[in-house]
C-alpha cells in the first residue's frame, strides 16, 4: 500500500531529505504563528484597556451613574457593526 | 496612521507566499547534486537577505531619527531591527537544518556566510538589553540609533572578515548560491525573495500599528486622567 | 593652538594624570592578563604555544583585559560631573571622542608593553615574531580604542554598565579579532615568523579602524547631548 502511494507521488520523497525540508518549512510556519499569537495577546490587552477607559469616559459623561467596566459588551459589539461616520464601514480592519 | 494600507499589503504577501511555495514544490526542477534538500535554499536564503536588508534599513531609520529628532523614525528603526532579529532566528534554524541535511552536522564553522550571520545576529540581539538598560526615554532612543548605525557599519565588515578567515584548503559553499542558477531556479528564488520581503514589511507595519494602538491608549488614559495600572517595568519605545 | 586642540590636550592630560596618580585601571588590567596566561597554561595543559593557539590565547587575553579598562573609561566623568563640564565647553564634541579614544589607546599600548613580553617568556620559543607583531597590535589597539570609547560612552549612562559594555562590545570586535589573529597566526608559527596574507589582514585592520573612527566621529555629538 505504502509503496503504491510512494510510486504515485514521486516528487515527494518521504525519506530523509523530505523530513529536513519539511522541518525547515515547519519552523518557518511555527515562528509566524507564534508571532501572531503574541500579537493576539497584545490585542486582547488593548481591548480590555479600551473597555475600561470607555467605562470611565461614560461614567464621567453620565455624572458617575455608570460604574466602569459595566456590562456594556453587547452594546459595544453591536455598535461596532454600525457604519462609522466618515470612515470606511467594515469593523474588521 | 500606521494601519493604513495594511490590508492590501497583507493580501499581496499571502499571494506572493502562495505563489512562491507553489513554485518551490510544483514547478522548479530538482537540483542536480543536492536533490530535494536544496529546496530549503528557497526559504533560507531569502530570509537571510531580507533580515540583513532589514538591519540596514534599521540603520537608515536611525540616521533619519538622529537628524530630525522625530521619534517616529526611532520606532521604525526599533521595529525593523526587531523583525530582522526574529527573521534571523529563522535563518539560523533553517541554515542549521540545511547543514544537517547536507553534511550531517547541525552546525558547520566552514560555512562563512552562516557564521557571519550568527555574529551579526548576536550583535543585534544585544540591542534589547542595551536599549532597556537606559532609563531616560529620549536618551534611550538616541543611543539606540547610534547603536543601529554602528551595527549597520559593522555588517559588511563582518562578512568580509569571516569570509577571509575561511581556510582556503577546503572551501565549501552552499551549492550555487547566486551565480550560475538556471532560469527556473532563479525565477523561483526571486519570487520567494519578493514574498519574504513582503512578509517582513507586512509584519513590521503590523507591529507598528499595534505599538501605535498602545500609544494611543496611553494618550487616552492621560487625557482622561486615569492612572496606569501597575505601570510597565521598563521604558519601551512608544509610538503616538 | 585652536580651542579644539586645547580641549583635546586638556582632557587627554587629565585622564593620563589621573591614571598615573590613582593607578586604577592599568595594574588591574596587567595583572588580569598575566593571571589569565597562567589559567591558559593549565587549561590547555601546554607550556609552549605556537601558531593559531598562541594567537588565540594572546588576543583573547588582550581583549578581556582591554574590556576592564574600557569599563572604567567614563566612570570618572559620570561620578564627578565631568560630563557637565564638557557640555559647557564651547567645542565640538568629537574632540572629547578623540581625547578619550587616545587615552584608551595609551592604556592599551602600556598594557601590551608589559603583557606581550611576558607572553613571549611564558609561551614562545623565540622573540622573532615580536617586532612585526607590534604593527598588528597597534592597528588592533586603534580599532579597540574607537569602538571601546563609543560603547563605553553609551553604557556609562545605563544601570547595568559593567555588563553592557562587554555584551555589546564583543560581537562588534569580532572582525577585528579575526583580522588580528589572522595576521598573528603565521607570525607565531613554529618555524619562525611567516607573512602569509599579512598585508591583507593589515588592510582589514586598517579598514576596521577607519570605519569605526569615522562612525565615532559622526555620532559622538549625539551621545553627549542632553
Amino acid at each position: 500500500m505504502l509503496s503504491l502511494l510512494l510510486a504515485a507521488t514521486p516528487a515527494l520523497p518521504l525519506d530523509e531529505a523530505g523530513k529536513y525540508v519539511a522541518g525547515a518549512y515547519i519552523v518557518f510556519l511555527a515562528l509566524i504563528v507564534v508571532y501572531v499569537a503574541i500579537m493576539a495577546a497584545k490585542l486582547q490587552r488593548i481591548e480590555r484597556e479600551l473597555r475600561e477607559l470607555a467605562g470611565f469616559a461614560e461614567s464621567r459623561a453620565n455624572g458617575d451613574q455608570a460604574a466602569p467596566g459595566r456590562g456594556s459588551e453587547e452594546q459595544s459589539i453591536s455598535d461596532s457593526f454600525a457604519p462609522h461616520g466618515a470612515e470606511e464601514a467594515a469593523p474588521y480592519e | 496612521m500606521y494601519g493604513k494600507g495594511l490590508r492590501p499589503l497583507s493580501i499581496a504577501t499571502v499571494a506572493a507566499l502562495v505563489a512562491a511555495l507553489s513554485l518551490v514544490f510544483f514547478y522548479v526542477p530538482l537540483d542536480a547534486d543536492q536533490g530535494f534538500i536544496q529546496k530549503i535554499f528557497y526559504l533560507h536564503v531569502p530570509l537571510a537577505i531580507v533580515a540583513l536588508v532589514g538591519f540596514v534599513v534599521g540603520g537608515v531609520f536611525a540616521i533619519l531619527h538622529l537628524r530630525s529628532g522625530d521619534s517616529r523614525w526611532d520606532a521604525y528603526s526599533y521595529v525593523s531591527i526587531h523583525m530582522s532579529v526574529i527573521f534571523g532566528v529563522a535563518v539560523l534554524i533553517t541554515g542549521s537544518i540545511w547543514a544537517k541535511a547536507s553534511w550531517g552536522h547541525w552546525w558547520v564553522w566552514d560555512e562563512p556566510t552562516l557564521v557571519s550571520f550568527l555574529i551579526v545576529f548576536l550583535m543585534y540581539a544585544t540591542y534589547y538589553p542595551f536599549r532597556y538598560a537606559i532609563e531616560d526615554r529620549e536618551r534611550q532612543a538616541r543611543y539606540a540609533s547610534v547603536f543601529a548605525i554602528t551595527a549597520g557599519a559593522f555588517v559588511p565588515l563582518n562578512f568580509m572578515a569571516v569570509r577571509m578567515a575561511e581556510s582556503l584548503v577546503h572551501p565549501r559553499t552552499f551549492g550555487t548560491a547566486n551565480g550560475g542558477l538556471p532560469g527556473e531556479m532563479m525565477f523561483t528564488f526571486l519570487i520567494s525573495l519578493v514574498a519574504i520581503g513582503l512578509l517582513w514589511t507586512t509584519l513590521v507595519k503590523f507591529e507598528l500599528t499595534a505599538k501605535s494602538a498602545s500609544g494611543q491608549l496611553k494618550r487616552l488614559r492621560r487625557a482622561l486622567d486615569v492612572p496606569t495600572p501597575g505601570g510597565s517595568s521598563r521604558v519601551a519605545p512608544e509610538v503616538s | 593652538m585652536t580651542s579644539s586642540r586645547l580641549v583635546y590636550m586638556a582632557i587627554l592630560g587629565k585622564d593620563l594624570r589621573a591614571e598615573l596618580r590613582t593607578l586604577q585601571s592599568l595594574p588591574a588590567m596587567t595583572l588580569f592578563a598575566i593571571t589569565t596566561f597562567v589559567i591558559f597554561r593549565f587549561g590547555l595543559d601546554r607550556t609552549s604555544l605556537s601558531g593559531s593557539l598562541a594567537a588565540g590565547v594572546l588576543w583573547a587575553t588582550l581583549l578581556f583585559a582591554a574590556i576592564l579598562g574600557i569599563n572604567r573609561l567614563f566612570v570618572a566623568e559620570r561620578e564627578e560631573g565631568g560630563f557637565d563640564a564638557i557640555r559647557l565647553a564651547p567645542v565640538d564634541r568629537t574632540t572629547v571622542f578623540a581625547a578619550k579614544a587616545s587615552a584608551l589607546l595609551v592604556y592599551l599600548v602600556a598594557l601590551e608593553l608589559v603583557v606581550v613580553p611576558v607572553f613571549a617568556v611564558f609561551f614562545l620559543d623565540s622573540a622573532a615574531a615580536l617586532l612585526p607583531l607590534t604593527l598588528v597590535l597597534l592597528l588592533a589597539d586603534l580599532g579597540l580604542a574607537a569602538t571601546g570609547t563609543l560603547i563605553s560612552s553609551m553604557a556609562v549612562n545605563s544601570s547595568a554598565r559593567d555588563l553592557l559594555t562587554p555584551l555589546v562590545l564583543l560581537p562588534l570586535v569580532v572582525p577585528l579579532m579575526i583580522a588580528a589573529s589572522g595576521a598573528s597566526e603565521p607570525l607565531l608559527a613554529l618555524g619562525g615568523p611567516g607573512y602569509h596574507r599579512f598585508g591583507t589582514w593589515l588592510a582589514v585592520l586598517g579598514l576596521y579602524d577607519l570605519i569605526f573612527l569615522l562612525v565615532g566621529y559622526a555620532v559622538f555629538d549625539f551621545l553627549l547631548e542632553d
